[in-house]
């Protein structure tokens, strides 16, 4: 028995978990809890505040690399092998269509919740300072998930996909002067074809998800370093108005300011360094109102990775993902829609490829990027910022919309059929 | 400094050329269709690996359509009732010549070259494009 406890010490190294320096010594000692500080605000784990969206946002991409790794111990990335791969999962091979619903069904869960997240940052306002930048990382983060959905969306090489794809790659050529050249440089030719699906492998299974784990390990150190998740609205502090300390100086000087005593306990590098702390800190009271990480922000987090996992696994058992007739270059299906979260997308497009395709776009997300750099406004108060708030909300509903249009208007040819009619096709 | 950044260029630059495939593997762009005798007269027939549409008329002879959607590369319908070409995509709808009717299509359909081969045979090319005048009679 005791080299049993031996060995168990010789991994943990901590003392037990019933006393504090045993909770604090499990943060910082194990290299995947450290990014937690060892004691969390408490208003910081209330679920009304994140909603743990960005939580789950990161369970559902650890449920994607999980079953995307299993999937691809069945999957050859080119045609027809990857369709033929595609129907095999679906009817031969043991638990492959469960597997391959959990991949579909979070990869729309996770345009979805990387979405709502995104939201949640904007209307409380914690992309304002110090958190400008992890608001430009969650961008591109955001960015990252929309290109691994589009390049998953070809892989089954199903009629969906290849219509999709087309589509989707020649609204990129309509960008000025190297639009062309950037489309045959990822279809790795004129056309979809056998290059473009092993390019799409590679970006799907290998480049997107390197870039996303690296900016996610970036997201999350931000976080942390920017002082852990804003306060709650509801907890902001009047605003601080306290005199600046004048020390005697002489009439002709401007006199010396003093910047108030900081009442802060933690001293970070940065202070030794800049001398006032870049990120947010804690007063004494709030001190108070802080509890340990283990178990309380602990065990939050497992409720929301087995409510996530359990969820997708629910539905996956229920709903399959679909799968069309096999690619067909000479046959385009009609209405060809690319994937749901690009519908508004292509309802732009349906007007004018170029504005709808490319400019706007391009304007929308360098609009996000500079979001934190435009809205100087200190305020994180709703009342104070509702310019920003109607501004947003604009645009939010404005996408949505669209989407909608998209998805349930929209009949052969692209014309405005609402859901409730019944259209037969026209014979050719 | 410089040194570095011109390292790091060329090193980008070999990068991207490595991505800019040297040979292409996809059909090629100028092929042999058949024997004149292959197409019968009226409406057009509709060669799908290639995506052409081939006209033949009595009088005026042969011409071919691209039927690539100039908007965003759908492939489009011929209907007999009205002769027009319709795009299942966004709802572009060209002319029997080609023309834009309606619909965010940017530009006319393309009508490529089509010449007799010394062994009697139609060939295509689609590096070729031609007015939507242009026959070819045989
Ligand atoms: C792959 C995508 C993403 C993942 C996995 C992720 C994950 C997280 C997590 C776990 C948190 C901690 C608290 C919470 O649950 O809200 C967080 C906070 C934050 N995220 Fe994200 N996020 C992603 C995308 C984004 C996007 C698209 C944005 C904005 C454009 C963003 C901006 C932020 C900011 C500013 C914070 C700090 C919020 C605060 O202090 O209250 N993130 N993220
Ligand atoms: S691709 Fe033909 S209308 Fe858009």
């Amino acid at each position: 028995m005791k080299w049993i406890r031996e060995i168990w010490q010789s991994i943990v190294r901590r003392d037990p978990l019933s006393t504090d320096k045993g909770k604090s010594e499990l943060v910082f000692l194990n290299v995947w809890l450290h990014i937690h500080p060892a004691k969390v605000k408490k208003e910081n784990l209330r679920f009304k505040y994140s909603f743990y969206l960005g939580f789950i946002t990161f369970f559902l991409f650890l449920i994607l690399l999980t079953t995307g790794i299993a999937l691809m111990c069945y999957y050859r990335p080119y045609p027809p092998a990857a369709y033929q791969d595609m129907k095999d999962l679906q009817f031969a091979v043991f638990m492959g269509s469960f597997l391959r619903n959990m991949h579909r069904w979070a990869a729309h869960a996770m345009v979805v919740c990387v979405f709502l997240h995104m939201c949640r940052v904007f209307y409380t306002g914690s992309y304002k300072k110090p958190r400008q930048f992890n608001w430009v990382v969650g961008v591109m983060l955001l960015l990252l998930t929309l290109g691994l959905s589009f390049t998953g969306y070809l892989l089954p090489w199903d009629q969906l996909a290849y219509w999709a794809i087309t589509v989707g790659t020649n609204i990129g050529s309509y960008a000025p002067l190297v639009g062309g050249q950037l489309r045959e440089l990822l279809l790795g030719g004129h056309t979809v074809g056998e290059a473009a699906l092993l390019r799409f492998y590679v970006l799907h299974v290998a480049v997107l998800p390197s870039l996303v784990i690296l900016l996610t390990i970036v997201h999350f150190w931000r976080v942390r370093k920017d002082g852990g998740l804003s306060r709650p609205i509801w907890k902001l502090k009047p605003q601080k108005t306290e005199a600046l300390v004048t020390i005697g100086a002489p009439a002709a000087v401007a006199p010396l300011q003093v910047t108030a005593a900081s009442k802060d306990k933690t001293y970070g590098l940065m202070e030794v360094v800049t001398g006032k702390p870049i990120f947010e800190t804690m007063t004494p009271e709030e001190e108070e109102d802080t509890v340990f990480s283990y178990p309380y922000a602990f065990v939050r987090e497992a409720v929301a990775l087995m409510a996530t996992v359990t969820t997708i696994m629910a539905i996956s058992l229920f709903f399959n993902a679909p799968l069309e007739e096999m690619a067909n270059p000479a046959v385009t299906p009609n209405p060809a829609k690319a994937p749901w979260y690009f519908l508004g997308l292509q309802e732009l497009v349906s007007h004018s490829a170029l504005l709808g395709g490319v400019v706007l776009p391009a304007m929308m997300v360098i609009a996000l990027l500079a979001i934190p750099y435009i809205d100087r406004n200190p305020s994180r108060r709703p009342r104070e910022r509702k310019w920003a708030i109607w501004l947003f909300t604009f645009f939010v509903v404005a996408n949505i919309i669209l989407i909608i249009v998209g998805t349930f208007f929209r009949g052969p040819g692209w014309t405005w059929v609402p859901p409730w009619v019944h259209v037969v096709a026209r014979p050719e | 400094m410089a040194a570095l950044c011109s390292a790091v260029g060329v090193s980008l630059g070999a990068v991207v050329r490595f991505l800019v495939p040297s040979v292409f593997y996809g059909p090629p762009q100028s092929f042999k269709i058949g024997n004149p005798g292959d197409f019968p007269y009226g409406p057009p027939t509709f060669l799908a690996d290639e995506k052409i549409f081939v006209f033949r008329d009595r009088e005026r002879g042969f011409a071919v359509a691209s039927a690539v959607c100039t908007h965003l590369g759908c492939t489009v319908a011929y209907f007999q009732n009205d002769r027009d070409f319709h795009c299942p995509c966004h709802g572009s709808v060209f002319s029997p010549t080609g023309a834009v009717l309606y619909g965010p299509a940017p530009r006319p359909l393309n009508w490529f070259e089509i010449t007799l081969t010394r062994d009697g045979q139609l060939r295509v090319d689609k590096d070729k494009t031609v007015p939507p005048t242009y026959r070819l009679m045989v």
